[in-house]
């Protein structure tokens, strides 16, 4: 099973908080109401996991409430997975 | 990163500089000063490939990598006079041709494509807006989806080639509530009906390359001609940008090292008190500061191509490119302008429309100030 979490905590450090410590960036840290993730970035991640994962993401699907923690998002992720 | 250019890159580096120094230098005071677009250059570089210079072959391009397309850019800008041309170049080239490259369809590939090559269509992209400019995504232009094609109503401003383009990247948003996720690109045909070319705007510089307002009145389109997915709009604009903010910069390492050039010869030849002007050491002090900047720039310009062919994402090295290169630009011009006196303010030498088109350098593709926003957010500021 591949490690949804872990790919997309690499994928936030490397684009939007180089540096920053892994350690830092939990499962649960609020990403779109905390500004990591602004609206932009926010659709970048939407590509990523799109390309990374194979599945559509809708234009409502990218809500605050999926995208605001790498849980919320592995958890829409594995919803489109079936 | 190498960045000794390979003997294929220097040779199509040294067409290009005599191609341009050959057919680009035609009347180009009186057209600067009449803002005349020269439509016989565009088709002579669409002969030369550079329309093309990144499409496949198979759409009737080039298929050149993108550091082969600096090399060629950088000769442009070295033997090219008109910046304005070049300008309206890569504004068809980076954002029209390439999107429709990437995110296109079959369809749309083989429909505009090859036209947009062999310099029978000219393309232009329309984005900013009289109340969106740097802050791109608030944009109003709407497009509602009515079966199979789309309405798009709302006006784009400072649209680049527009009064001559045939084809447009226009970027619209299907519901404002959905902020980034609603824009979507599309492709408008000039004939289309509800589309007018507005009034021609009136530049300080790069005046030889046109641009217009377009408003867009209850304008159908089929929906076929949506670039891209819809509410994907942004990753077709920051891609295009991300392209044009580095190979557009390609032309002005070409101008600086001319200038630079021309400048040493100039300081060697010209006599003031009984020697060479360059003895003089706030004269020399000049011309070193224009090489450190060339020399700093070209790595940054030629980094971007590197950072493309090995795929990986080069969004804030373009922003840094565009931010240090098109302000080193200016001072470049400055500094030529002082080192020519009384010559360099006369319309006739040439520094002043370089002074004039550089500047705008540092407002297109995102403000310098857009640059450092940019540049601060990739490093998680």
């Amino acid at each position: 099973m591949e490690n949804i979490k872990e790919d997309l905590r690499q994928y936030i450090l490397d684009e939007f908080l180089p540096g920053e410590s892994a350690s830092n960036l939990k499962d649960d840290t609020p990403l779109r109401s905390s500004g990591i993730l602004d609206s932009v970035a926010t659709l970048k991640t939407v590509t990523f996991v799109e390309e990374r994962y194979g599945i559509e993401v809708e234009a409502h699907e990218a809500s605050v409430e999926n995208f605001d923690t790498i849980e919320a998002i592995e958890a829409l992720v594995k919803s489109k997975k079936g | 990163m190498d960045l000794e250019l390979s003997e294929q890159q220097q040779q199509l580096q040294k067409a290009a500089i005599e191609f341009a120094q050959k057919e680009l230098a035609d009347d180009l005071i009186r057209r600067d000063r009449d803002q005349v677009f020269s439509a016989e250059g565009w088709k002579k570089c669409a002969d030369f490939g550079a329309l093309g210079l990144p499409v496949p072959a198979e759409y009737g391009g080039m298929g050149l990598g993108i550091t082969d397309v600096i090399a060629v850019m950088e000769g442009l800008g070295y033997g090219a006079r008109d910046h304005g041309l070049l300008f309206s170049i890569n504004a068809h080239l980076w954002t029209n041709s390439l999107p429709i490259l990437k995110f296109g369809t079959e369809e749309q590939k083989r429909k505009y494509l090859p036209g947009l090559s062999n310099g029978e269509l000219i393309g232009a992209n329309g984005a900013s807006e009289p109340n969106s400019g740097s802050d791109i995504f608030s944009m109003r232009t709407h497009a509602e989806r009515r079966g199979d094609t789309y309405v798009l109503n709302g006006t784009k401003t400072f649209v680049s080639n527009a009064p001559v383009a045939n084809l447009f990247a226009v970027y619209a948003t299907l519901d404002p509530k959905l902020g980034s996720m609603g824009i979507t690109g599309f492709l408008v045909e000039r004939d289309t009906p509800g589309l007018t070319v507005s009034r021609h705007l009136e530049k300080m510089g790069l005046r030889t390359s046109p641009m217009a307002e377009l408003i867009f009145d209850n304008c159908v389109i089929p929906a076929s001609n949506r670039l891209g997915r819809e509410g994907r709009g942004v990753n077709v604009f920051e891609s295009s940008m991300e392209w044009e903010r580095g190979c557009i910069l390609a032309n002005y390492l070409g101008l600086m090292r001319r200038q630079l050039e021309n400048c040493i010869a100039h300081v060697r030849n010209r006599k003031q008190f009984g020697q060479p002007i360059g003895k003089f050491q706030s004269i020399a002090n000049k011309i070193v500061d224009m090489k450190v900047r060339l020399d700093a720039c070209r790595p940054l310009v030629y980094r971007i191509g590197w950072l493309k062919e090995q795929g990986k994402s080069a969004m804030m090295e373009a922003s840094v490119a565009k931010l240090f290169v098109s302000e080193s630009l200016v001072s470049s011009c400055m500094d030529a302008l002082q080192i020519y006196g009384g010559y360099g303010f006369m319309v006739e030498q040439g520094i002043e429309r370089e002074l004039r088109d550089a500047l705008g350098s540092t407002l297109y593709s995102g403000t310098s100030e857009i640059q450092r926003n940019v540049i601060a957010k990739c490093l998680g500021i």
